[in-house]
């Protein structure tokens, strides 16, 4: 065993093991699930340490290898040494929204709680049988260490890692019914009632669902939930309560998705509408003449802010607005600090004052790289094109459903814009950069958090979970792996 | 500007129609097929290679400056063929069996057809097996896997097993790509070359096919 000392801390480790095994879990980013590719798992290490890896190489200037900066996942213990990790700090967490009137009919009569479980982020409300919220609590979703997005965590749970994904997600959750409880001066175990919503992989990994379905092609998934579980089996602390889980529509489109759906309230009626939610994925769905079209397109981690080369969460330091005045770029910090890196939201607004500057033309050639947003903050050339690839990926989803039902931009009435992204997103810079089309800017609608108010909804109506259900049940999901107008709406909207 | 050049600059801008045109004519001036091909538009490939490379051109352009080669090389693949021009090599490539992502592997086609390479495309989905046995049938130097995913990438590994299994270790180069591979990740399978983009991919096939 070798002697470390970890933020000064001494503990021990066999050699030969990774930074990122002795660390923390939590004490660094980890977008890319520890592969060595997103180099956000920045330590600062000094002693007997392996030699740099290739992919360290790639990631780190000689300076930062020189001041003993390395990736925890590639860096391994080779003897005594120390190392220090900067805690990663919080996202933000969107919440819910005010639900619309509803007919009072819940399972519960005392409490119940709504969760939805994000793939970045958790979020939470407790309710009265008489539907009145009485807390609300959010925060990361701790399976963020095994990956930021679905796939990273989908395969590292069929390389037996399930039971832990599982348990990780299921303490998060307890901690928020706890949280809530205390608040609302209640025990957890007296809530009666769950409702949970969340993407397909996520009620697969909270229920130890095994995700082979999910991690390659044809991606059908087997269990599309719309059930209703005892909540001790999926060890949470309201161990008396009935835990109902969101019916998912297709591997890639999921209960979040039908949630959201049904507080939107697009479905149903003679108006073409549109619902989005931008992620790691971009979930696309058109309710037109009575039927409901959706897809799922992989927009990769850039708007998370994974992928760039200082992209960041949207927390605390990170660059999430950006306007143009007489002629420069003004950029706003979140919390008015020090500007450390740039979230999604920043990176929409910059392009599209980089494009009004003309130092961005419509191909995506950046005239000064690195472009300076906010210093030390910048965009290079490959970060833009990181983001012409994500932005494509949406617009053509949009595109495609569209064009599949024979509808122009002129017949959406709505398009509402779900998801956390989405609430912090100026829909004007979308427009710009070519996110979302120009012409449906005027009609978009931001939803906030709508997969968690329609798990509120379903928890306080019953009867809407049938309605949910079937809605689920009859959607289409196109698959846009064959679509020859997707790709052409892709290729063609990379530009600007 | 010499007609070899105008083709080149036509190429690059992605004018399929000039480039066609300006290609008929070369060959009615009497210019080679080999010459037309390897300096009008090979080199205009190799230099929307280059920017690529370096990031100062994305796939859009890579898109339209491979159709209008395509468009010229129709034209001159009789004519190559009555001269004896022969490829610089044979490739195989393909996504791997669970991913369907093609884009990536779309690019890595073209930069190689942009060097002169023979490119054999199975598409995706491609089964380990499907590799070997067609690189076997059509002699191919190289196989290219590419994988997006996390979850498919392993299949890459069964490629490298299957073309052991065969006997073609010593002929056949294994070549692997994709957003998820890495360096260490190749190493680790056993393939021989990593490659992080399209055009670099495509020089990288050339040297192998060269050695």
């Amino acid at each position: 065993m070798a002697a470390v000392k970890v933020n000064g801390k001494a503990v021990e480790a066999p050699y030969g093991s990774l930074l990122s095994d002795i660390l923390p879990r939590g004490s660094t980013d980890t977008p890319c699930g520890g592969h060595g590719r997103c180099g956000k798992c920045r330590v600062t290490a000094h002693g007997a340490l392996s030699a740099p890896s290739p992919e360290e190489l790639v990631h780190l200037t000689p300076g930062e290898l020189a001041a003993g900066v390395r990736l925890a996942c590639c860096a391994r213990i080779e003897g005594g040494c120390t190392v220090t990790a900067n805690a990663a700090g919080q996202s933000r967490v969107q919440m819910d929204g005010e639900l619309p009137k509803l007919r009072l009919n819940p399972g519960f009569t005392g409490y119940g709680a709504a969760v939805d479980v994000g793939t970045t982020t958790l979020a939470a409300c407790l309710y009265n049988g008489d539907g009145t919220r009485l807390a609300r609590a959010g925060g990361p979703n701790p399976q963020q260490a095994w990956g930021a997005d679905v796939i990273s965590r989908v395969g590292a749970a069929l390389s037996g890692g399930g039971r832990d994904l599982a348990r990780s997600v299921r303490e998060g959750i307890g901690e928020l019914l706890h949280r809530m409880s205390s608040e609302a001066g209640i025990g957890p175990e007296q809530i009666e009632e769950v409702v949970i919503t969340g993407n397909t992989a996520m009620l697969y990994l909270l229920t130890e669902t095994g995700p082979e379905c999910l991690a390659r092609a044809p991606f059908t998934a087997g269990r599309l939930f719309g059930e209703e579980l005892p909540a001790a089996g999926l060890r949470l602390p309201c161990v008396h309560a009935k835990a109902y889980l969101t019916r998912c529509i297709s591997a890639f489109v999921g209960g979040d998705i039908t949630s959201a759906l049904l507080y939107s309230g697009i479905c149903g009626g003679p108006k073409t509408r549109m619902l989005i939610d931008v992620g790691t994925n971009g979930e696309t769905a058109l309710w037109h003449r009575g039927r409901l079209t959706c897809c799922s397109t992989a927009a990769g981690p850039a708007f998370e802010g994974a992928g760039l080369s200082m992209g960041m969460p949207g927390q605390t330091g990170a660059v999430d607005h950006v306007l143009v005045k007489d002629g420069g770029i003004f950029p706003h910090v979140l919390g008015e600090g020090t500007p450390l890196g740039i979230c999604g939201s920043g990176v929409v607004d910059a392009l599209a004052c980089l494009l009004e500057l003309n130092i961005l033309d419509e191909s995506g050639f950046l005239e000064d790289d690195p472009a300076i947003i906010a210093p030390p903050v910048s965009l290079t050339q490959r970060d833009v094109r990181m983001v012409q690839l994500a932005k494509s990926a949406v617009s053509a989803g949009i595109r495609t459903l569209m064009h599949r039902a024979g509808v122009t931009c002129r017949e959406i009435e709505e398009l509402v814009v779900a998801g956390g992204f989405g609430s912090y997103l100026n829909v004007e810079s979308a427009g710009k950069i070519g996110l979302l089309p120009m012409e449906l800017v005027p009609k978009v609608k931001v939803l906030g958090n709508g997969a968690l108010s329609g798990a509120a909804m379903l928890l306080l109506d019953r009867d809407m979970r049938g309605c949910s259900e079937s809605l689920a049940a009859r959607a289409e999901t196109a698959d846009l792996s064959a679509d020859e107008y997707f790709m052409e709406a892709y290729t063609e909207g990379m530009l600007f | 500007m010499s007609i070899l050049n105008e083709i080149s600059e036509n190429l690059q801008k992605g004018r399929a129609k000039a480039v066609k045109q300006l290609v008929q004519q070369a060959i009615d001036e009497g210019l080679p097929a080999g010459r037309i091909l390897d300096e009008g538009l090979l080199s205009g490939m190799s230099v929307i290679g280059e920017k690529f490379k370096r990031n100062e051109v994305f796939v859009p352009e890579v898109l339209v400056a491979a159709r209008a080669m395509n468009m010229g090389a129709q034209l001159l693949k009789p004519l190559l063929a009555e001269e004896g021009v022969k490829a610089a090599g044979k490739v195989r490539i393909g996504t791997v069996k669970g991913d369907l992502h093609d884009i990536g592997k779309n690019l890595v086609k073209m930069m190689m057809e942009g060097k002169g390479l023979e490119v054999i495309d199975l598409g995706t989905d491609v089964a380990p097996e499907t590799f070997v046995e067609t690189a076997i049938n059509e002699g191919c130097r190289i196989i290219c896997c590419s994988a997006l995913l996390t979850t498919t990438m392993g299949v890459m590994e069964e490629v490298v097993k299957k073309a052991e299994e065969a006997g073609i270790r010593d002929k056949v180069k294994i070549m692997v790509g994709g957003a998820p591979v890495t360096e260490s990740f190749a190493e680790k399978i056993g393939a021989d070359r990593y490659t992080p983009d399209a055009a670099s991919a495509a020089d990288c096939a050339v040297e192998l096919c060269r050695a």
